[in-house]
């Protein structure tokens, strides 16, 4: 079913691999002969993820003209009867959307490293553009894979490009250890992943998204005829128990690639890495991977309310808690990482509860504004001469207005503040939240968390605008900035614009105030391959997962949120405006000290590997040296010693040898005519 | 459970429509021009028998002679001939079968024989009798390629002589070397009790038959035989002719001493070209003379090669592993691979097999460029005098790299690692093996690899990782021995990701033996 209403498949989607192949080009040219160009292949990448989006937006417009695409394009191993591996394209409402998101962001990404990088004098430069090239080809591949398999291909792609990009600084000490960090604790959370995918072979025999034969629509007739689940084998499980588990096991690698709680550890750290490549991993590919996985496979999951209670809970707890931290923290950076993997909880929050569109919208809306405001920080940074402290900053917004106005405009938009992106999304995520949660404590729960988290962003978001453009410049490199250039303006200009208005696409309460039909997005991703279709998965949560809605005006949702972040806002206000504002978090105590150590995170993962981990590795390498080298040895010396006794055999005499064959042949023939009967 | 993956699925498999009729000597161009190209030496040698001053003309004429072969095989191959529809080729009244199996260890024969060649011409410098030399390989050659196309027992024995015989006094070509002549007559001897097994192995096939050729016996055999005894004894007596000719245990005696005593490029032929020979050969005759389905319940063949598979790969392996000298791990372990090939013949009553024979031949293909491949780096080693044990190779790597990157693919690939080759045949072998619930096999094929690991990363560990003795110093870098073994080395390589162009070639090529 690769085409819907066109009779030939479009010509956009024939070209499609491009779009991933592209950035691969620029890698190779990046790596190979970048330090032959003059800007060191920063060009090339320009290029590249310049055609990326551009024929993005070719294939956005043929999938507004209602043709769909999937199709496998090259096979790896294909066994009958049993399963086979392959490389598709996917191409619905919800990849084609998200192939422009990607490669907008990371366009700009470029063209602001120019800035950032080049202009700044860095070496490694070729370096540099190859690991932002291959981390563009890795996402878009992932963003456009039709089976789960190439997803895991490429999700792991993912996870080393942000090892090559974090670590970029590789002489200094902090840097390689953050690479290091983010590359292990992903891992541990794919190692379940990786587990889930071959759980997922092992039970459908397939593993593609889409199609009559796709896992989720298996496994959706498993549940709903009853009869066809018997065909599966559920490993003695019931088969919703089990897809259930199926449903954590690749949970595990979302939650590590978009740092939930608890493996969100290695988000902050990942702030040693170049701030455009921060930019990238937390609007548009790493960090954003693991959400797009979840929205990928919702058909899936909406078939397990366990699952989807605790993608809320977890969503939930993550956004406050993370926000919680981010209150404290003196980086700018740190303050911005933090309210990632809040706005990542936000996004889980609106997945478990239902709100697969609400979601996408965040994810979307989020991908702009925090792609925004990281490069407003990168510029912010350049101009202070890579301090990052927001007590050396302050009265910045007369010498940077371009960075200033932009660098607002994501945080009203992050803080949730009407009209900006931000409030439109967030409020719809909660609302979802909330008229789920009323039939249903644990999400209830989650949305209050959720619900908390808004007044803390709010506080957050403006202490941090307050701290660095507002009041007095605290230090002489504030008072003497280094003014950027064209390259990183027009990046926040574009990003400024977008996390200003990309809200009005889906203005879900106004839409219910008038009754005008200007939800967009909902539109956009009503429509798409028979049962990958929000309007599908809306069917699902009610039949099979039992989720149901209570009636609730979104005003009053929108109202409550955006009160609680102008709280916080307002308490931002109080507390850090004026010219020379005082450090108050040390009025908060103890819960200073605990927020400032992260909640002891680190510590305690560190203790758990070190007590569980080296007892673990303790043991197997006892059984490693004793069993297996035992064996080992064991096996080798009994082999020479054989050895040694054939060799003995072979005494160098023909006479020796012929009466050996001749033996030989003999005891052949007995054994042989002895089964077979032949002396009787 | 199908080997051959749609890796590839550009790539359509050869052409099966049926093949246009064509004159007999077509199908025999390959057999035809290497037989011509050893009359075409004896002619020139007989004009000028200074060698010395021909040696060029020599190597060349011989190298043409294969080269022309080996692109008439794969033309043949290529154009379906013997193979598809129109089946195969029975020529001079069935004595002869031309098919895709035949076509495919052509292909094995003429391209060792070429790079044998190729390498022999700097292996050969300043020796006499080099125009016998390459004769004598070249009538070997044509002998293995009609071993390859023989149709009836008789065929059978006289191609089997005639590549047996040149084989001989190849071994014992270092006329003044002890080692070379008393591993001649070793050869000699064994081959002629083995060959005595053989002809009475045949006669006794005739006598409960009355057949020679290898349809007719088949024929005669689906009918059943009250002749059990004699049929058995006769059936394994042939066998062990063929198990001579592959170097298995117990005919594998000759094998360590004839391949040591010998120049290494007759080592590299023997071990590659003479040993694929021995198991074509075999493979057609257990196949369509002794098919599983007709003698399987009176005379289960398949057992006694399940027992030869099983030691063979164990002693050949557990022997290689406490050799000091390379040469002598090579030859061990060449009768450990052949060990591995005859898991094939073991597996042929599961009903999967065209694709364990595939899986055969699909190793002897890729073991015929590393085996080669390897003893030609033990004849550049020779040639460069510099010892024959693992600690003569130390440190070699400084000194001639480009061989040693070789040197060091061909062990990985025999040992099974995916750098070559090597890797996917020995997979395709345990895949069969397990398909067939051979689990036994497996195991012991998944043993004696990892033991095989172990003696063939020596020689690597010896090329880069030692230091070199003071010693150590060698003199130029032979043209055509360098080609042979870079040339070798690439195929081994480039077999890995092009496997599957074999392997569907070799699976139809076998499955066709059963159709």
């Amino acid at each position: 079913m690769s085409v819907a209403e066109a009779s030939t498949t479009a010509f956009a989607f024939e070209v499609a691999p491009a779009i991933a192949v592209l950035p691969l080009a620029s890698f190779v040219i990046a790596l190979f002969a970048g330090k032959y160009f003059p800007k060191k292949g920063a060009l090339a990448g320009v290029t590249a993820t310049g055609g990326s989006l551009l024929l993005s937006l070719w294939v956005m417009l043929t999938v507004a003209g209602g043709a769909y695409y999937n199709e496998e394009i090259y096979t790896l191993v294909s066994t009958p009867e049993s399963f086979d591996l392959h490389f598709g394209v996917l191409l619905d409402p919800l990849s084609a959307l998200m192939l422009v998101i990607v490669s907008l962001v990371s366009f700009l990404v470029h063209v602001f490293s120019l800035g950032y990088m080049n202009d700044e004098g860095e070496r490694g430069l070729p370096r540099y553009y190859a690991g932002l090239g291959l981390f563009s080809f890795s996402m878009l591949a992932f963003v456009f894979a039709d089976n789960l398999f190439m997803s895991f291909v490429f999700f792991e792609l993912v996870g080393l490009c942000s090892w090559l990009l974090i670590g970029h600084w590789y002489r200094e000490d902090a840097p390689p250890s953050a690479a290091k960090k983010a590359f292990l604790v992903t891992r541990f959370g794919d190692y379940f992943f990786l587990i889930g995918v071959v759980a997922v072979f092992a039970t459908f025999g397939t593993a593609t998204f889409a199609g009559s034969e796709s896992f989720p629509v298996l496994a959706e007739e498993a549940l709903t005829d009853g009869g066809a689940g018997g065909e599966l084998s559920t490993f003695g499980l019931g088969a919703q128990t089990w897809f259930t588990v199926l449903g954590f096991l690749i949970l595990g690698g979302v939650i590590g690639k978009s740092a939930q709680f608890p493996l969100h550890t290695w988000l902050p750290d990942a702030m040693e890495g170049p701030t455009p490549v921060s930019a990238l991993i937390h609007a548009a590919t790493m960090v954003a991977a693991g959400v797009y996985l979840v929205a990928r496979m919702y058909g899936f999951y909406a078939l397990s309310p366990t699952a989807l209670a605790v993608i809320a809970f977890v969503g939930g707890f993550t956004a406050l808690f993370a926000a919680s931290m981010a209150v404290v923290k003196r980086d700018v950076k740190q303050v911005l990482a933090y309210s990632t993997i809040s706005q990542y909880g936000y996004m889980m929050l609106g997945l478990g509860a239902g709100g697969y569109v609400a979601a996408v919208f965040h994810l979307m809306t989020h991908a702009f504004f925090k792609a925004l405001l990281f490069l407003g920080a990168g510029a912010v940074i350049i101009a202070m001469h890579h301090r990052q402290d927001m007590w050396e900053m302050g009265g910045l917004r007369e010498k940077l207005p371009v960075t200033y106005y932009t660098f607002l405009a994501g945080s009203l938009a992050l803080a949730g503040i009407v009209p900006f992106a931000g409030f439109w999304s967030k409020d719809e995520v909660l609302y979802e939240a909330l008229v789920h949660g009323l039939t249903d404590p644990l999400l209830l729960v989650a949305y209050l968390m959720g619900l908390i988290a808004v007044f803390f962003t709010g506080f957050y978001t403006f202490r941090m605008v307050l701290l660095t453009f507002h009041g007095e410049p605290r230090t002489h490199t504030a008072r003497n900035p280094h003014l950027p250039g064209w390259n990183v303006k027009f990046p926040l200009v574009v990003l400024g614009i977008l996390a200003t208005v990309i809200g009005l696409t889906n203005m879900t309460p106004v839409a219910e105030a008038t009754g005008l039909e200007i939800e967009f997005l909902h539109t956009w991703l009503e429509h798409g391959i028979e049962g990958l279709n929000s309007e599908h998965y809306g069917e699902l949560l009610e039949t099979v997962a039992g989720y149901s809605a209570a009636e609730l005006s979104p005003l009053l949702a929108a109202a409550l949120s955006l009160a609680l972040a102008l709280g916080g806002a307002g308490l931002a206000y109080s507390l850090y405006s004026g010219d020379r504002p005082d450090r108050h978090t040390d009025r908060l105590g103890d819960a200073r000290t605990l927020l400032m150590n992260n909640y002891y995170q680190d510590e305690y993962q560190v203790w758990i590997a070190e007590t569980f981990g080296t007892g673990v590795a303790r043991l197997s390498d006892r059984f490693d040296q004793s069993i297996v080298d035992g064996a080992v040895n064991g096996v080798s010396s009994v082999s020479l010693f054989s050895g040694g006794r054939i060799r003995r055999i072979q005494t160098g005499i023909v006479s020796n040898y012929a009466t050996l064959l001749t033996l030989g042949l003999v005891a052949l023939l007995l054994v042989v005519g002895l089964t077979g009967g032949w002396f009787l | 459970m199908v080997i051959s993956a749609s890796l590839v699925t550009w790539f359509s498999g050869p052409t099966l429509q049926t093949a246009p009729p064509i004159g007999d000597w077509v199908a025999l161009t390959p057999v035809l021009l290497l037989g011509l190209t050893a009359l075409i030496l004896f002619v020139i040698d007989s004009i000028d028998p200074d060698d010395a001053s021909n040696t060029p003309a020599l190597a060349g004429t011989a190298a043409v002679g294969t080269v022309l072969a080996l692109g008439a095989a794969v033309v043949l191959l290529a154009a379906g001939i013997g193979q598809g529809q129109g089946g195969a080729l029975r020529l001079y009244g069935g004595q002869l079968i031309v098919d895709g199996m035949a076509l495919f260890f052509t292909v094995i024969f003429t391209s060792v024989a070429t790079l044998v060649i190729v390498a022999s011409y700097d292996y050969l410098a300043d020796r006499v009798y080099q125009a016998e030399y390459y004769m004598l390989i070249l009538l070997a050659a044509t002998g293995m390629t009609l071993m390859a196309a023989a149709g009836s027992l008789a065929t059978v024995f006289i191609s089997l002589e005639l590549a047996s015989l040149p084989s001989y006094a190849l071994v014992a070509f270092l006329k003044d070397n002890r080692g070379s002549v008393e591993a001649g007559l070793k050869y000699f001897l064994i081959g002629a009790l083995s060959s005595a097994i053989f002809a009475y192995g045949i006669s006794l096939v005739y006598g409960a038959t009355g057949r020679l050729g290898l349809d007719a016996i088949a024929q005669q055999l689906s009918g059943g035989t009250q002749l059990v005894g004699i049929l058995g004894v006769g059936v394994l007596m042939v066998a062990g002719g063929f198990a001579f000719k592959t170097a298995s245990v117990p005919f594998h005696f000759w094998a360590p001493a004839a391949y040591e005593g010998a120049p290494a490029p007759v080592s590299a032929f023997l071990s590659s070209a003479s040993k694929a020979a021995g198991f074509v050969v075999a493979f057609r005759v257990f196949a369509v003379a002794f098919s599983p389905d007709a003698v399987a319940a009176s005379v289960d063949w398949t057992l006694a090669f399940w027992l030869l598979a099983a030691v063979t790969m164990t002693i050949g392996n557990f022997a290689a592993a406490t050799q000091d000298k390379v040469k002598r791990m090579l030859a061990y372990s060449s009768v450990g691979h052949a060990g591995y090939v005859l898991i094939g013949l073991a597996a042929l009553n599961a009903g999967q097999n065209g694709l364990v024979l595939g899986a055969s031949m699909i190793h002897l293909l890729v073991y015929g460029f590393m085996n080669t491949g390897a003893f030609l780096f033990v004849a550049l080693a020779e040639h460069w005098e510099i010892g024959r044990t693992f600690e003569d190779y130390n440190g070699l790597g400084t000194q001639a790299p480009i061989a040693c990157v070789a040197m060091s693919v061909f062990m990985f690939s025999l040992a099974g690692l995916p750098v070559g080759g090597g890797f996917m045949s020995k997979y395709f072998i345990l895949v069969g093996a397990v398909g067939t619930g051979h689990f036994v096999l497996a195991a012991l094929l998944l043993i004696n690899s990892a033991l095989s690991l172990y003696y063939y990363s020596r020689v690597v560990r010896s090329l880069w990782f030692e230091d070199p003795a003071d010693s150590l110093s060698i003199d130029g870098y032979p043209v055509g021995l360098y080609a042979a073994v870079i040339g070798a080395a690439v195929i081994t390589f480039l077999l890995l990701p092009g496997i599957f162009l074999a392997s569907d070639v070799a699976t139809s090529a076998a499955s066709a033996l059963f159709a």
